[in-house]
C-alpha cells in the first residue's frame, strides 16, 4: 500500500508533500523533486524553503504559521524556484490530517501552477476572496502608501475595504460609507455623468458601482467628490473590474485621483488664453477689463473684482472694470486724482506695490479717509490692490479684489492676482498702443490733407494700385472705388497723357525711382496741377512694387505764379525809380552824342570858314554830326522804353511785412547762393510812410548786394541778417547785415555815389538809387563795417506820424515822371 | 610864320569825343592828341609837353579827378579843363577847389572852349 500511494501521489498533477503537526516538512513527491531539483532528503525539514521566492518566504511562513494555530485548511501564495532558476507563483492548498478523536496528526499540502493569466487572476480573487487579517493588512500597507483615495468594492456597490485616506476625505469610517447615498459623496451636477459612464444605457440604478447591472468594462471619469468640511474637489476616478475565471465581477478596485489644483490650474491656463485671445482679436479693453474681473471672481470664488486705470496727465483714476460692483462705488473713482492716503488702490498706484487692506476697519491707514466708509456701505471688508505695472514699470492701472471677510490673500490668489495683472498690462500697454498709432494716422490724414499729398502704391507684377482717400479727393473721386486704368487716366489732362504713359512704360522696364509733373482737368474745366513721385520698393513676396505720393502744386503755382509777377513788378518800379535816380545818367547819355554833334558841327563850320575852305574836313565832321544825332536818338528810344506806367504812392508801410515779401521773393536766389537768412524783427515796430514798392526795391538792392559780396566766400558761413529796430531818436531802423567782403576805408565815402562800382558786372548804380529813394523818404541809408567780417547797410526812416495821410507827392513823383514839365504816365509808352 | 603850337591832350572815354574834339582843337590852331584812360595818358611821353589836358570827369578805373590828384602828387601843374555830361555841381566845384581852369557841360559851344583854353595858357 505504501508503494501503492507513493505511486499515487507522485502520479497527481501537483506538487504534493506532507508535515507534522508542528508544520516540519517529511515528505515531498516526485513532481516537487522534479520541480525544485532538490532532493527529497533535502526538502524535508526545512529544506523546502530553499525552493521559496526570498520575497515571499517571510508572508509564506506567517501564513502557514497561522494556518498550524487555526488547525484549519487554508491556502497560502508564493513563488517557488524552478530546478532551471525560473519562479512561478503557486497556490500552497493545505489541510489538517486527524485521528479519530480529532487530533492532527499530519498536514496534507498540494501546491498549484497559477501562474498564467487567469491563474493569476483566480490567484488574485482567491486572494481577496478570502480576505484574511493578513491579506488586509497587506492590502492597507500598500493601498495607505498610495496617494489617493482607494477602495475595493464588492459587486453589490458596497465598499469591501478602503484605505485610510478615503475615510480621511470623506470623513466617514468604512460602514458610513456604506450607508451613505451618491448624494453624500458626488457633487449633484455629476450624478448624471458618471451613471452614464459606469452603467449600460437607459440603466436607472443608484449606484454606479452596482455591478450586477453594469455592462462596461474598466471606465474612468472626472467628478467632483465632497470633502469631509464639504468643499468638493475634483477627482479622477479609475474603476478597474476584476472579474472571476468564468467571467463575472467579483471586485472592482477604484483608484480616485485629486485633480483639483490641476483643474484650477487648467481653467486658470484657459481663462487666460480666453483673455489674450480678446486682446489679440483687439476687443475694446473695457471688455477685455471686463471679462478679467469676472474670470478672477469666478476662480477664486466669493469676491467682487475692479480694475482701475491710471491717467498720467492727472495724475487722476479713470474707470476700467468693476462688474460686480456696484456702478455708483465705481463712479467715485472715475476721474478721482490719485491720493495714496484715500485708499489702497491710490497707495498701490502711488507706490507701484501690492497694497492689503485684509481688515478695513482696523486698518489705520485709512482711518481719516471717506474709504472706509464707502466699504461699509457695500459690505466689503477687505481689498487687496495691485498695481499693473508697464513694461518700464510705470502705473498703467490698478486691479483691486474685494471681499465681504476680513482676509488676506492664499499664495495660490496671489498667484492668479500677479497672473490677472500682467495680462492687465498688456490689454492696457496695447489699448494705448493702439490709440497712439489710431492717433498718428489720424495725424498721417489731416497732414495728407493739409498738405494736399496723398499716397499711393503700384504693384507691378500685379498691376494692383491702392490710393489713400486724399488721392481720390484730388482726383475728385470718392474714396474706396475701384481703381481700373478707365478711372485713373479719365481725368489726366489729353496733352499730357502720353507723357504720363511714357513715364509709366519707361519705370515699369527699369524699375528705377521717378517724379514728374503732370495736370489733371476736373469736370468744371478747371485745371489741377499735380507734383508725384515714385519710390522703388518690394512687397512681402519679393516682387517689385512702387510705392509714392501725390501732391496737388495747384495752389503752390499759383503762389509762384503770383510771386514772379510781383518780381517782374518791382523789377520794372526798380528801373523806373533808377531812371529816377539817373536824371544825371540819362543826360550823361543823351549828352555824350549832343556834345559830339555840337563839337563836330563847330569843327565843320570852321573848316569851311577856313581859306581856302577845307571841304573834305567838313564833310567828314558833318558825316559824323549825323552819325552822332542817330545815336543820340537811339539814347532817347531806349530810355522811353524804360519808362512805365504809375506814380508812386504814399501809404502806411510795416517794414517788417515788407522785408518778409523781400525775403521770400529772393529765397531761391539767396539759397542758390547758399545765403543763410536770418531775420531780427522788432516785435512792435510801428509803421513808416511811403511807398512801398519803393522801400522794397531798396531792402532787395540791399539784400543782393550782401548775397552778392559773399558769392565768393568759402572759408566761412554765408549769413545774412535782417534786423529792424527803433533809433535813438524813435526812427525806424532796417539793417542788412552781411559776412561778405566788406567795403575798404578807401572806399567808404563813395559807396552812394552814381557809377561806383567794386563789382565787376555791376553797374554802380543801386545803392546810388537806394540812397535817393531813403533821402526822398526824409530817411538816410548808411554803411557800417562789422566787427567781424562783412559789413551792415542801413536805413533809417521817420516813423508814421498821427494824422499823416499825404506826402509831397511831386518828390516822390520825380523819379517815375522822366520829362521836363512833370509829365508822368499818360504821357509815356506802355509798351 | 611858324609858330610852334601847343599841345592840347584829350582823355575821355568816350570814342566821339576822342574822334571829334582834336579836329576842332586843331581848327582853333592846338596841337591835339587824344587818350581812352587816364592810365594811358600817364603811360605816354605827351605828358611833358601837353599845355593843357582837356578831361573827362567819370571814367572806368580811373576817374578824371583822381588823374587830377595823381599829376598834383607828381608836381605836375598843367592846366586841366573838365569836361562831363553829368551835372553835378559838388563835383564841379570840388575839382574847381582843386585847381582846375573851368569845368565844362557836355554838350559845349566851341566859344566856351576856346575861352577855356585862353585861360588855361594864360595860366601857364
Amino acid at each position: 500500500m505504501e508503494n501503492e500511494l507513493g505511486r499515487t501521489i507522485n502520479a497527481l498533477p501537483g506538487l504534493v508533500w506532507t508535515a507534522r503537526p508542528d508544520g516540519a516538512i517529511d515528505f515531498v513527491n516526485r513532481r516537487w523533486c522534479d520541480y525544485t531539483g532538490l532532493g527529497a532528503s533535502e526538502s524535508i525539514g526545512e529544506g523546502w524553503q530553499a525552493a521559496v521566492h526570498p520575497n515571499d518566504l517571510g508572508e509564506l511562513l506567517a501564513q502557514w504559521q497561522s494556518i498550524l494555530l487555526s488547525g484549519k485548511a487554508g491556502d497560502m501564495e508564493a513563488r517557488l524556484r524552478r530546478h532551471d532558476g525560473e519562479h512561478h507563483w503557486f497556490v500552497f492548498r493545505v489541510s489538517p490530517m486527524t485521528d479519530p478523536s480529532g487530533q492532527i496528526v499530519k498536514w496534507c499540502g498540494i501546491n498549484f501552477d497559477v501562474e498564467g493569466r487567469w491563474r493569476a487572476e483566480e490567484a488574485r480573487r482567491a486572494r481577496w476572496w478570502l480576505p484574511s487579517p493578513t491579506r488586509e493588512s497587506h492590502f492597507r500597507s500598500i493601498a495607505d502608501s498610495i496617494p489617493a483615495l482607494v477602495s475595493l468594492k464588492l459587486p453589490n456597490g458596497k465598499d469591501e475595504l478602503v484605505n485610510s485616506r478615503t475615510l480621511e476625505y470623506f470623513g466617514k469610517s468604512l460602514d458610513e460609507l456604506n450607508a451613505a447615498s451618491l448624494h453624500d459623496t458626488v457633487h449633484p451636477d455629476d450624478h448624471a455623468r458618471l451613471l452614464a459612464v459606469s452603467k449600460g444605457p437607459g440603466l436607472q440604478a443608484v449606484d454606479p458601482y452596482d455591478l450586477e447591472v453594469r455592462a462596461a468594462d474598466s471606465f474612468d471619469i472626472e467628478v467632483r467628490l465632497r470633502r469631509a468640511d464639504g468643499i468638493y474637489r475634483w477627482h479622477h476616478v479609475r474603476a478597474f473590474p476584476l472579474r472571476d475565471p468564468e467571467g463575472p465581477i467579483v471586485f472592482w478596485y477604484l483608484l480616485q485621483t485629486d485633480i483639483d489644483d490641476l483643474k484650477r490650474a487648467e481653467a486658470q491656463l484657459a481663462g487666460e488664453k480666453r483673455l489674450l485671445e480678446m486682446v489679440a482679436a483687439g476687443d475694446s479693453l473695457s471688455d477685455i477689463l471686463d471679462a478679467l474681473c469676472r474670470f478672477v471672481e469666478d476662480t477664486a470664488g466669493d469676491c467682487a473684482c475692479s480694475v482701475l486705470l491710471v491717467d498720467p496727465d492727472g495724475p487722476t483714476f479713470r474707470h476700467g472694470a468693476g462688474p460686480s460692483l456696484p456702478k455708483d462705488y465705481n463712479a467715485v473713482f472715475d476721474g478721482k486724482s490719485i491720493d495714496p492716503t484715500f485708499g489702497p488702490c491710490s497707495l498701490a498706484a502711488t507706490v507701484k506695490t501690492p497694497v492689503i487692506a485684509s481688515d478695513v476697519l482696523t486698518d489705520a491707514r485709512w482711518s481719516a479717509s471717506p474709504w472706509p466708509g464707502m466699504m461699509a456701505a457695500i459690505d466689503m471688508r477687505s481689498c487687496w490692490s495691485t498695481p499693473v505695472l508697464s513694461g518700464d514699470r510705470k502705473a498703467l492701472g490698478v486691479f483691486a479684489v474685494y471681499r465681504h471677510e476680513p482676509e488676506s490673500p492664499s499664495q495660490l490668489q496671489r498667484d492668479l492676482i500677479e497672473q490677472v495683472t500682467h495680462i492687465a498690462s498688456i490689454a492696457i500697454e496695447g489699448a494705448q498702443r493702439e490709440s497712439a498709432l489710431k492717433r498718428s494716422e489720424a495725424f498721417l490724414k489731416e497732414a495728407q490733407r493739409l498738405s494736399s499729398t496723398g499716397g499711393f502704391s503700384w504693384n507691378v507684377a500685379t498691376n494692383e494700385i491702392t490710393w489713400s482717400d486724399e488721392v481720390y479727393r484730388i482726383f475728385g473721386l470718392e474714396p474706396g472705388g475701384p481703381l481700373t486704368p478707365d478711372v485713373t487716366d479719365l481725368r489726366v489732362h489729353p496733352g499730357d497723357l502720353p507723357f504720363v504713359y511714357e513715364k509709366v512704360n519707361q519705370a515699369r522696364i527699369d524699375g528705377k525711382d521717378f517724379g514728374f509733373d503732370y495736370r489733371l482737368v476736373m469736370p468744371d474745366g478747371s485745371v489741377k496741377y499735380l507734383h508725384t513721385v515714385f519710390h522703388r520698393t518690394e512687397d512681402s513676396d519679393g516682387r517689385f512694387e512702387f510705392v509714392g505720393a501725390i501732391q496737388d502744386v495747384t495752389q503752390r503755382r499759383r503762389s509762384e505764379d503770383a510771386l514772379g509777377e510781383l518780381r517782374t513788378e518791382l523789377t520794372r518800379v526798380a528801373r523806373i525809380t533808377s531812371l529816377g535816380a539817373l536824371t544825371a545818367s540819362i543826360a550823361h547819355e543823351v549828352n555824350q552824342p549832343l556834345s559830339g554833334i555840337l563839337t563836330n558841327a563847330s569843327t565843320s563850320l570852321r573848316m569851311l570858314a577856313a581859306d581856302p575852305p577845307n571841304i573834305d574836313g567838313a564833310r567828314e565832321t558833318a558825316r559824323r554830326t549825323i552819325r552822332d544825332a542817330n545815336r543820340a536818338a537811339e539814347v532817347i528810344t531806349r530810355l522811353r522804353a524804360l519808362f512805365a506806367k504809375k506814380a508812386a504812392t504814399t501809404e502806411p508801410v510795416d517794414l517788417n511785412d515788407a522785408a518778409q515779401e523781400i525775403i521770400a521773393l529772393s529765397l531761391s536766389e539767396l539759397q542758390r547762393n547758399g545765403v543763410i537768412v536770418r531775420t531780427e524783427f522788432a516785435g512792435d515796430l510801428p509803421p513808416v510812410t511811403g511807398d512801398r514798392v519803393q522801400l522794397q526795391q531798396v531792402i532787395l538792392n540791399l539784400v543782393l548786394n550782401a548775397s552778392d559780396a559773399m558769392s565768393g566766400l568759402i572759408d566761412r558761413s554765408r549769413q545774412l541778417t535782417i534786423r529792424t529796430d527803433l533809433g535813438p531818436d524813435g526812427s525806424v531802423r532796417l539793417a542788412v547785415q552781411d559776412t561778405g567782403i566788406g567795403f575798404g576805408t578807401e572806399h567808404a565815402g563813395r559807396l552812394f555815389d552814381a557809377f561806383f562800382t567794386t563789382k565787376s558786372g555791376g553797374m554802380g548804380i543801386g545803392l546810388s538809387v537806394s540812397n535817393s529813394i531813403v533821402e526822398n523818404h526824409q530817411g538816410r541809408l548808411w554803411a557800417e563795417a562789422n566787427d567781424g567780417p562783412g559789413a551792415t547797410f542801413l536805413f533809417s526812416l521817420p516813423r508814421r506820424t498821427e494824422g499823416e495821410t499825404t506826402q509831397d507827392e511831386a518828390t516822390v513823383h520825380r523819379y517815375a515822371a522822366p520829362g521836363e514839365n512833370g509829365a508822368t504816365s499818360n504821357t509815356v509808352s506802355t509798351q | 610864320m611858324m609858330v610852334k603850337r601847343s599841345l592840347v591832350s584829350v582823355v575821355d572815354d568816350d570814342e566821339s569825343v576822342r574822334e571829334s574834339l582834336p579836329d576842332l582843337l586843331r581848327e582853333l590852331g592846338y596841337e591835339a592828341e587824344a587818350f581812352s584812360s587816364a592810365e594811358a595818358f600817364l603811360a605816354s611821353d605827351a605828358l611833358g609837353r601837353t599845355r593843357c589836358l582837356i578831361l573827362d570827369i567819370a571814367m572806368p578805373n580811373m576817374s578824371g579827378p583822381e588823374l587830377q590828384r595823381q599829376l598834383a602828387l607828381r608836381g605836375e601843374t598843367i592846366p586841366i579843363v573838365f569836361i562831363t555830361a553829368q551835372a553835378n555841381e559838388a563835383t564841379r566845384l570840388r575839382v574847381l577847389q582843386q585847381g582846375a581852369v573851368e569845368c565844362l557841360l557836355k554838350p559845349f559851344s566851341d566859344t566856351a572852349l576856346m575861352n577855356a583854353l585862353k585861360t588855361a595858357t594864360r595860366v601857364n
